[in-house]
Parts: structure tokens; sequence; C-alpha cells
């Protein structure tokens, strides 16, 4: 196992062109080649592998929306930036909840990315919020929003999907749980 | 309320770009118009875009999920948590570091072992009896067969029959010299300082310590009066000044120096290092110190290094001599109890009382 996910690390600009591409291999090969050194990280400074599996995700995630905006400068190896990207947040994470960070085990060189963390911070923010007022819209409403937008269904889908009568009367529907999501999510 | 919906529509439409030319003109005088409108249109262009980002975001997740679920995540947990033993711990933590150390520590090991090589294999050990003698010595074989088989005396032809050195170490005529000299020869003839050639015959020899003693067998050889010099017990100490008496030639040549190291030929315990400059001929030479006390025999020279020689430490010369029956010996011989009678000399006198008993030693 080990070695097969160390034999497919693809190079730092393979993966910088394959995310700008959409390329969902190379995401994978990129996701595979670095979370064992991540999971060790974790595991040796009082995480588990959920842990791990969150902290990696997002320091992926931030790596991807960076690249993705277009002013990504590798000014660094990729798995340094992986590696710093994590350690900042599983440091967040501990002192957040008063674990002991006092000495910290390194297993990578480490260069500051507080900034890239703290912008993820925010858009996080504004996922999370997201996510909130569609789980406080309630069924159907929840579900006819995500396949619109998300799942990008066509209303004549939507329609045939929830046994509306006419596309028209889906139609009416998804905007009243528009509006809905809406009021929930601009609310203060 | 429908009214709201049907706005809400129109809106969607215009920012998803949905609406005819004739439309869109429509709709943005409406928005002019009404501030409401306007704002309804901004927010919800901000609430799209939210959306957008949060189905994109869900996406990748989703896409990140499932890539997760095909790691063993297990097995890898079971090989990277902290081991229980701090040395493994240290070792996972200081791999690039230990690795850096330990091709440092055999580039090292590498380097030192071939320098030692080299100057193992530069650094040879040559012998000081007379090389050219081995080309002359099998000449001369052939020319003694020749008279022999007319009928001439046995003598040696003097002119060419240099070997080494030797020296007395008793009064009825043995001599002590070094074995590479007499080795293989087959017949032995030594040369005091007047030029008087006498035959001797090898009675020990001692292939360890490269030293033989030899016996004057001719009549006409008559016993020296009390050998001069005595033999040193102790080990004599670094930069303490000796000198010996050779025959690189056919006269004694006199060599001067120090004891310069306190082992010999690559660390050889049983020869001290000399700075005396010798030369093939040197060979089986006694080695005085100022007083008289014979330190050791010259018995060769590194191969590089100019000015230096070895000598075989005065005590195997004692060996030697307790390895032959005493009594034929005689009571006149050398021993390390007597006080040695050059003490307190100038060295011009006492090279004048030793050089009788040094023999230039000839080997056919």
């Amino acid at each position: 196992m080990n070695n097969s996910l160390k034999g497919s690390v693809p190079t730092d600009r393979e993966v910088i062109l394959g995310i700008l591409n959409n390329s969902e291999d190379i995401l994978n090969k990129l996701y595979k080649a670095y979370y064992a050194m991540v999971l060790q990280f974790i595991l040796n400074n009082n995480g588990d592998e959920d842990d791990a599996k969150d902290v990696y995700q997002e320091g992926i995630i931030i790596l991807y929306n960076k690249i993705k905006t277009g002013n990504f400068e590798l000014s660094s190896k990729l798995k340094t930036y992986i590696y710093s990207v994590c350690r900042r947040i599983w440091l967040k994470k501990l002192s957040l909840n008063s674990k002991k960070t006092g000495s910290i085990t390194d297993y990578e060189d480490v260069f500051a990315v507080e900034e890239d963390v703290e912008n993820h911070e925010e858009k996080d923010a504004s996922f999370m919020k997201m996510q909130s007022a569609l789980n406080h819209l309630g069924e159907p409403c929840k579900t006819i929003i995500q396949d619109f937008y998300i799942h990008n269904l066509s209303m004549q889908d939507i329609c045939e999907k929830f046994g509306y009568t006419n596309a028209d009367n889906a139609k009416t529907q998804k905007y009243k749980c528009l509006q809905r999501l809406k009021k929930i999510f601009f609310q203060p | 309320m429908r009214n709201d919906l049907e706005l809400d529509a129109i809106i969607e439409d215009y920012l998803l770009g949905k609406l005819n030319a004739q439309e869109m003109e429509a709709f943005e005088k409406l928005r002019l118009s009404d501030a409401t409108v306007d704002h309804k249109v901004v927010s919800h262009k901000f609430f799209l875009a939210s959306m957008d980002t949060f189905a994109e975001q869900l996406r990748l997740k989703e896409q990140l999920n499932h890539i997760h679920s095909e790691i063993d995540v297990e097995g890898l947990a079971a090989t990277l948590r902290p081991h229980p033993s701090r040395v493994v711990q240290l070792w996972r933590k200081h791999k690039s570091a230990i690795a850096v150390a330990a091709s440092f520590v055999v580039l090292s090991l590498i380097s030192i072992y071939s320098i030692q090589h080299s100057t193992q294999q530069a650094e040879r050990y040559r012998q000081l009896s007379n090389r050219v003698n081995n080309a002359i010595k099998t000449q001369n074989s052939l020319i003694r067969n020749i008279r022999h088989s007319s009928a001439t005396a046995d003598k040696p032809n003097s002119q060419n029959s240099f070997g080494g050195t030797g020296f007395a170490i008793s009064t009825n005529g043995y001599i002590l010299t070094n074995l590479h000299i007499i080795n293989g020869a087959d017949s032995l003839y030594v040369q005091n300082s007047k030029g008087e050639s006498f035959k001797v015959k090898s009675v020990y020899t001692d292939p360890q310590n490269d030293i033989a003693i030899l016996k004057i067998s001719d009549k006409h050889f008559s016993n020296l009066s009390s050998i001069p010099y005595t033999i040193k017990r102790n080990t004599s100490n670094i930069g303490e000044i000796v000198y010996t008496l050779g025959y690189p030639k056919d006269d004694a040549v006199l060599g001067e120096g120090y004891v310069s190291s306190k082992n010999g030929f690559v660390g050889d315990t049983t020869q001290y290092q000399v700075a005396i400059s010798v030369n093939p001929g040197n060979s089986g030479g006694p080695v005085l110190d100022n007083n008289g006390n014979l330190v050791g025999i010259i018995s060769g020279k590194p191969d590089q290094t100019e000015g230096a020689a070895f000598a075989i430490k005065s005590k195997y010369i004692l060996e030697a001599m307790r390895a032959i029956p005493q009594d034929s010996l005689g009571t006149n011989k050398l021993s390390a109890n007597k006080k040695s009678l050059l003490s307190g000399l100038k060295r011009t006198k006492q090279i004048e009382k030793i050089q009788d008993y040094v023999f230039m030693i000839k080997a056919y």
C-alpha cells in the first residue's frame, strides 16, 4: 500500500496543471501522495485518524482553491506547503480544544502559511453558513435546492423526481424554497 | 407573494442570462427605477455566488471523501502511530539526518582506508645490501666456475665483492650481520679495515629479526683484542645521538644522526627509526651511541623517505648471542655488563678503536 502510494507521486507541475484542468486523476494522486505524511504528523501530535482526515482535506482544499484562483506561486515544494498548512490547521485546533501544544513533533520543514489558512477560514465560515441554512430549510426544499443548484438537475427532472404535475408547479415550489433559504442565509 | 416569486424568477433568469433582449431591456429599466428591485438583484447575485462556491466545495469534499475511502487508513495508521520505543521514534524523526551522518562516516572511512592503503603501497622497505651485487654475484660465480675447472685457487675476486657490513661480537671471530646480506650465498668472506679477507661460515640465522651470526674459520685469523663497545640494555630515547660505521663502498664510511622514532617500518616494534643517511652496503652495520653502547643494527630504509633508516634493536643481538653455544664465543665476548672502552672519547678516537671490529661482508 505504502509503496504503491509512493510510486505514483505526481510532480508539483503536474499537480498544478491537473487541478487547473479539473483532472480527477491528478487530485486522486495528489491526495494519496501526501496523506501518510499528514497522518503521521497528526497521530504523533495528540490526534487520531479522523482528525487527520479532516485536517488533510482542509489542507488539500486550501491548496486546490489557491491554485484555482490562479495566483499560486510555487515558492516551495508542494509537499512542504501541504505539510505547513496542515500543521497550522492542527495547531489551531489543538489550541481551540486547549490541548497541549507544548512540543510539536515535526517531520518536515515548515514555512509560514498563516495568511492562506486565515483566508480559508473566512471561506469556510460562509460554507458552514450555507450548510446550516440548508439544514434549517427542511425537506423537500433542501433536496430541491440541492438538486437544482448543486447537482445541476433541470426543472423537468426535478418535476418528475418529486411528482409535480407540471414544471411550473415545481418552479413555484423551488422559488418558495429559495426565498426561505435566502431569508435564513441573510439572517445576521 | 405571487409577485415576489415572479420577480425572483425574473431576477434569476436575468442573472443567468436567460432573458431575451426585449425582456432584458424592460428589466434593466425596472431595476433603475426601483431601488428595491435593484437591491434584490444584488443580494441574489451574492447568494448565487455563495451557492456556487458552496456547491463547488461540496463536490470537492465528496471527491476527496471518495478518494479517502480508497486508502487503507488502518494499515497506514498502524505503521505511523507513535512507536512505544523511543529509538524507533527518534529514527523516524531524524531519518534523513541519520542517513547523512551515516554516509559521511562511510565516506571518511573509505578515504582513510584508501590513504592508508596507498601509503602502504608507496612505502616499501628496502634492504640495504647492495642490489647490484646480485648481478655481480651470478657473474662472479660463473667466473669462479671457470676458474675452478682450470684448478685455480678458490679465492674470491676482491674487486667487486662487497655486500654489507658486520661487526665482531667476540674476540675469537664471531661476527654479527643481517641475514638478508648472506641469504642464499654459497660462500662468505669478511674483510677488515686493513684489507685482509677471511673466510667465514654462517653458524646461526634468525629470519624473523633478520640477524645472522658468522664465524671466521680462517687459520690466518688471529684473535682480536677485547671488544671496545658494549650492548645497551635499555631502549634508546628519541633524539639520542647515534652513529654507524659501514661499508657502502670499499672504505669504511661514518654516518651520524639520531634516533627519530621508537618503532620501525609500519610500526615494527623490533626496530628503531634513525635519522642517518645510509646506502646499500650499510646493512648490518652497528649503531652506537656517544658512549659506545650498541643501540642496534642498520637493516633497511623506507623507500620514500630520505635520510631515514631502520635499525634492529640491540636486545635482539643479545637474543641471537644466547642462541649459540655459550662457550664457543670465548671469554672475551660482547656483553652488556662491562663498561664501554669508548666512553668519554672523541668521535675520531672512537672510530679508530672500532674500525678493526667492523667488517665488510662479501657474499658469493
